[in-house]
């Protein structure tokens, strides 16, 4: 390919001045591997809270709502609006969990974007052992269905949760729960449900999620077993776990299923407001940083070009007498802005690879993260090289345009 | 007329300083293509100021200019570039070649722009009018690294590469020897004689003068001679 004379008068301006190119450039690379490793950063935690949100809520809960009492079925009884009813609005409770659940799951089924659905008994029980007593609560669940849609299996600590398929009155117990009654594998712990009589269960695993409060309160029970402590029959459930094939359509499958069944159907965006707030406010913190080194990078350009062009004002003039007219003039301080860039960039990148991994390679041992979530996310390399090139260019436009202005005869003239 | 290379009517020009200065009085000339024509006067006369508007690269003038039968007064400056790109080789005063570029490359520079020809034939080219001026040697040098003659050498080949069909120079001679001087003025001459390029020079030389076709007298910004 044969290099345009603007390319080659570019070229050799910032090869005559190669310390304050490689500056400039230094600005540029600066920016966009903070750029890259910061979107990474960032990408990866909140691709690991999610992931962590996941471990513990379904992306659609199906649950029957207490409701406040009203007066609805008295008015259609009476049908006679002229007559005023006083009511005490209190809550009804709602102890008869679903209507018919396994129907439900069937129906549920038949949805196309569901994914996976288990039903679960929920009871809060009193956990005791010797004379401490803790609150908590129990999930009956179908360990095998729980373990494929939440990764029940990564959590545990010792035992095997596969025991509450074989072990009668089998229990997993939170770790918390583990220390505070100083249980064992093995060991007995009676558990006793609101409603129902103590039973006695012996503990077969012990997980530890990273949430200490969940870790101190929460056990895993057959569901049967469940039923059993609260004095149910096989057709109690509390609630309908559903995993749907893509969570981000959560809020509308949500909604469809709750006009299908009429219960209440709460999608993990309603469950995890304070996540999406966290995610909303690190983009900001994000996006002012990067939008600042972005900015510094841009002023290194817009600098070293403005003084190349203070220097080189009589070339810019002899160029132009010799028939270089304002956009090849423009074009060629707009070039140099560019390979600063296309330099810049080009390390940025690979800094920005290399920071990222040695970051994820960093141990931090936290809970279950033992390593900083980073991402590797193409989509970030591009975003970047993007950003690069619309900042060198911005920078780069001012000056190249002062350039092209140049009056010839005045700056010849002396 | 086809045979007219540059006619200028009426130009004149103010310069808005303090005071004002009318540097160029209602200037009227005309040059035949293939003549040699030498414009001489006081310094401060306003000999530079009249090359600056005669080469296009002055737009800021009463009056009219035609290069090659085209009226050029009034045309946008990228229009302006392209016909100084193409037809109009300019010596400046004070030889003003870019010092990051060897002398080879600040010859081809100009031809580069025009780009009809291709890199290898342009610098075929420029090695050619290097050598007219004796300064091939110095081809590779920076050009920052040459004699003041030297660079005035340089800078006339460079004028000359895109074949221009008139050749305006501000003293170009001013920094050379007798000897180069001659060299200079021969090749001038084979050039309006056997290539019917137009030659308009200022200069303060007067034998360089008498020698050419015609000499233009200026005196206060006005014409004194048609010579
Ligand atoms: N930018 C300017 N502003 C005001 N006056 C100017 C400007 N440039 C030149 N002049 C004046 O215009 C007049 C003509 O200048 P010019 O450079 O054309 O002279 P010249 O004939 O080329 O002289 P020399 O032989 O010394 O090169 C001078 O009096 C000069 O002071
Ligand atoms: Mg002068």
């Amino acid at each position: 390919m044969k290099i345009s004379v603007n390319t080659e008068i570019a070229l050799t301006y910032l090869s005559a001045r190669k310390k304050q190119t490689a500056i400039a450039a230094m600005g540029v690379m600066f920016g966009i591997s903070m750029f890259i490793f910061m979107q990474s950063l960032m990408k990866g935690t909140n691709d690991y809270f999610e992931k962590m949100s996941f471990n513990s809520t379904p992306h659609i809960r199906l649950y029957s709502e207490n409701k406040v009492a009203d007066n609805h079925m008295l008015k259609s009884y009476l049908k006679d609006p002229s007559v005023k009813i006083l009511t005490n609005p209190k809550q009804l409770i709602q102890t008869q969990g679903l209507n018919n659940p396994y129907g439900l799951i069937r129906e549920i089924q038949h949805n196309p974007q569901v994914a996976n659905v288990t039903p679960q008994v929920t009871a809060d029980v009193i956990y005791t052992s010797g004379s401490v007593q803790i609150n908590g609560n129990v999930a009956g669940v179908n360990i095998d269905a729980e373990d494929k849609m939440f990764d029940v299996q990564s959590n545990m600590v010792t035992g095997d949760l596969h025991d509450l398929n074989r072990v009668n009155n089998g229990l997993l117990i939170g770790k918390g729960i583990a220390d505070k009654l100083s249980l064992h594998v093995g060991d007995n712990i009676t558990v006793t449900a609101g409603t129902g009589s103590p039973t006695i269960m012996r503990v077969v695993g012990i997980f530890a999620t990273t949430v200490k409060q969940v870790d101190e309160t929460k056990s895993y029970a057959n569901i049967v077993q469940a039923q059993n402590l609260l004095g149910k029959d096989r057709s109690y459930v509390t609630d309908i776990k559903i995993n749907i094939k893509d969570y981000n359509n959560a809020p509308q499958v949500a909604k469809e299923l709750e006009t299908i069944t009429g219960y209440k159907a709460e999608d993990w965006v309603q469950a995890n407001e304070q996540l999406k707030a966290a995610f909303k406010i690190r983009a900001v913190i994000l996006n002012s940083v990067i939008g600042v080194i972005l900015l510094v990078a841009g002023f290194g350009i817009y600098n070293i070009l403005n003084m190349t062009i203070y220097e080189k004002i009589k070339e810019i003039a002899i160029l132009k007498a010799q028939g270089f007219s304002g956009p090849a003039v423009t074009s060629i301080f707009l070039q140099q802005a560019i390979y600063i860039g296309i330099m810049g960039g080009l390390v940025g990148i690979t800094c920005g690879f290399g920071i990222t991994y040695m970051v994820s390679r960093i141990y931090i041992g936290a809970g279950t993260l033992k390593y900083l979530p980073m991402s590797f996310y193409i989509p970030h390399y591009i975003e970047a090289v993007c950003f690069g090139i619309l900042t060198t260019v911005a920078a780069g436009f001012f000056p190249a345009r002062k350039a092209s202005k140049v009056d010839p005869v005045t700056i010849i003239r002396g | 007329m086809a045979d007219i290379a540059l006619k200028s009517t009426g130009i004149n020009k103010v310069f808005h300083d303090a005071v004002n200065l009318q540097v160029l009085k209602n200037i009227s000339i005309e040059v035949k293509k293939g003549e040699f024509v030498s414009i001489v006067g006081k310094s401060g006369c306003g000999k530079s100021t009249l090359l600056y508007v005669l080469s296009t690269m002055d737009t800021d003038y009463e009056g009219s200019l035609e290069i090659a039968g085209t009226t050029v007064t009034g045309k946008t400056l990228n229009e302006l570039a392209r016909i100084r790109n193409e037809s109009i080789g300019f010596v400046f005063q004070f030889h003003y070649l870019l010092p990051d570029f060897t002398c080879l490359k600040n010859v081809m520079i100009p031809a580069l722009r025009l780009g009809k020809l291709s890199t290898k034939e342009v610098e075929a080219r420029a090695y050619e009018k290097l050598k007219m001026f004796g300064v091939e040697d110095q081809a590779l040098k920076k050009a920052n690294k040459l004699s003041g003659g030297q660079q005035q050498r340089v800078a006339i080949a460079r004028a000359l590469i895109n074949d221009p069909t008139i050749i305006m120079g501000d003293e170009p001679t001013g920094n050379l020897d007798s000897k180069n001087t001659g060299i200079v003025f021969d090749l001038f001459q084979k050039l309006t004689k056997e290539f019917g390029q137009t030659i308009i020079t200022v200069t303060h030389d007067e034998d360089f003068a008498k020698k050419s076709d015609r000499i233009i007298e200026m005196a206060d910004g006005e014409i004194k001679s048609h010579g």
